[in-house]
């Protein structure tokens, strides 16, 4: 049934792990170097609050004295929503240009498969990292809370994981979009890293200017972990919103790639 | 019923006519070569045969599905084996993965036959693979769920010439079981040796088909002649000789008659060298079908 499902995410296996250890080792220390700053005298939050808003509001720094908000800012914000978003933009330029440049692709469709049915489970093989990354994260950042005697609560971390998904999708569906229409496998890729850095960039510079509403299409703005994680409010709408978008972008991407000469 | 039916095919990029009004069938049981320079529009004509790419205008239908219909064209596609020119697979794949890979879309009844005949190597991965180990996956994944039809874009290209004998054999098995093949070429050699009928493409038009007999007999020799004495165009007063040019002792020609005579002429020189070639199809066309090869 998922034959090209399977076929990509074997390929995908080692990155993904890779990924995770690393993401898992830069998780680890960040969180040893808490105590530290909890326990210093300097006063962070001060210095904190006399950062400029955008920058604040980027990094989605608030206080540095929780370890939800010290995790929220220095690895959620930022390695989470930034690093792991670019990984999803490129991974998902990847997906099918470069196929069509090399005419690897050619081998696949001359099979009694759809295309559309070969384009989409190509991006459901996306869903390993994405699976793996949400499972092996939260457990990682739990356990090291829990070490240096800071515990976090593991009902919102996983909720800031669950919620995150949406967002992720939205990141690969760009990429998707951009693997139909570009006709080389390195130009998607790069255009999608570029062009999720540069709607993260817009959410951060227009934050508290008169022009905030223009940030309001990047989806870094509909998601927040310091919203959860530090003042634990969950809100359903923007996850919400952000599936929907995932869902046109990739039902668009599907009908482009149906019938466009390849 | 025709297995490949073309008719009035036609390929635009742009401002470049790459098909141009195509018209030719394909019968069941045949293998029908498609010849020509590199550059022709025979790729082109292959990936909207496999729905790759949609005509501009006309159409062509497989086993009587149109290929612009996607839906009709898959059902049919079950029964096609496809080759593409230059193929490429994954790289960091096994060769024993890809072709498992592609059973579960097609099947693969013939996997095993078939690698006692090509012989690539399966617990490597791809990106170490040679041209002709490439190719030779490609052969394999192709007949390995025993098309009825069998679409090849220049098939034996990378192969070496033992491999290349093999395969021209196996397909003239096949062909003998009641396969239809189509394959594109530019090497008139091949065409001749192993297909039935020829279509000739040339700037995207197709200038004729013929069985191949008769492309045997306008398709000549290119002879090459090194004589103690010089030879001259008089001297040599035979039928089928045609663009005859010499230098000093040495002289060329493109020789469409019959052998016996070519020798009973040349029983009045000593002969230092011969060679008798496969014209370049660049060649053919110039002097059989008019107007300059560039």
């Amino acid at each position: 049934m998922i034959e090209t499902t399977r076929y990509e995410a074997r390929q995908r296996v080692r990155g993904t792990l890779a990924f995770a250890v690393l993401l898992g080792a830069f998780a680890l220390l960040i969180i040893y170097l808490y105590p530290t700053i909890a326990e210093s005298s300097a006063d962070i939050d001060a210095l904190i609050e006399s950062l400029p808003e955008s920058f604040r509001e980027g990094f989605g720094a608030e206080t540095y004295t929780t370890i939800e908000g010290f995790v929220a800012a220095e690895l959620y914000q930022t390695v989470w929503v930034l690093l792991l978003g670019l990984y999803m933009a490129y991974a998902g330029g990847g997906l099918l240009a470069g196929d069509v440049e090399s005419g690897r692709l050619y081998l696949v469709l001359a099979t009694p498969v759809s295309r559309k049915r070969v384009a989409f489970e190509k991006f459901l093989s996306l869903g390993l990292p994405i699976v793996v990354l949400n499972v092996s994260m939260p457990l990682v950042v739990f356990g090291g809370t829990v070490a240096i005697d800071y515990p976090l609560d593991p009902y919102y971390l996983l909720v800031v994981h669950l919620l995150s998904i949406p967002y992720l999708l939205v990141c690969s569906g760009i990429g998707l979009a951009l693997s139909t229409i570009l006709d080389r496998g390195d130009a998607a890729q790069r255009a999608g890293l570029a062009l999720v850095f540069l709607l993260f960039l817009l959410d951060s510079v227009t934050i508290g200017t008169d022009v905030e509403w223009l940030g309001a299409v990047s989806p870094t703005r509909y998601l927040d972990p310091t919203e959860i994680l530090l003042h634990e409010t969950i809100d359903l709408v923007d996850p919400l919103l952000l599936s929907i978008v995932a869902i046109v972008i990739v039902l668009g991407s599907l009908g482009h790639f149906q019938h466009r000469d390849l | 019923m025709a297995v490949i039916e073309v008719e009035g095919l036609t390929k635009a990029y742009g401002d470049t006519l790459a098909n141009e009004d195509l018209d030719f069938s394909i019968e069941a049981g045949e293998i029908f070569g498609y010849l020509g320079p590199n550059g022709a529009g025979k790729s082109t004509t292959i990936r909207q045969l496999m729905g790759f790419q949609t005509p501009t205008a006309g159409t062509a239908r497989i086993f009587g599905n149109d290929v612009r219909n996607d839906r009709a064209l898959r059902g049919a596609k079950a029964r096609i084996g496809f080759l593409p020119g230059e193929p490429a697979f994954t790289p960091s794949v096994t060769g024993r993965e890809f072709l498992d890979y592609q059973a579960e879309l097609k099947g693969d009844e013939r996997r095993d036959e078939l690698l006692g005949l090509f012989t690539p190597p399966l617990d490597r991965r791809i990106r170490e693979y040679s041209t002709g180990n490439k190719q030779m996956l490609a052969i394999v994944q192709a007949f390995m769920h025993d098309p009825d039809l069998l679409v090849m874009d220049e098939p034996t290209s990378g192969l070496d010439p033992l491999k290349q004998e093999a395969f021209h054999d196996f397909l003239r098995g096949e062909r003998d079981h009641g396969t239809t093949v189509f394959f594109s070429s530019h090497i008139l050699g091949e065409v001749r040796r192993v297909c039935d009928r020829v279509g000739i493409i040339r700037d995207g038009r197709l200038i004729t088909v013929e069985i191949v007999e008769e492309l045997l007999a306008r398709g000549g020799k290119q002879v090459r002649l090194h004589t103690e004495t010089p030879l001259t165009e008089a001297a040599l007063d035979i039928d089928g000789v045609v663009g005859f040019a010499s230098e000093g002792r040495e002289a060329q020609f493109t020789f469409t008659g019959d052998y016996d005579a070519l020798f009973a002429a040349l029983a009045d020189y000593r002969i230092v060298d011969i060679e008798i070639d496969e014209p370049p199809i660049e060649e053919v066309f110039m002097h059989f079908y008019g107007g300059d090869a560039e």
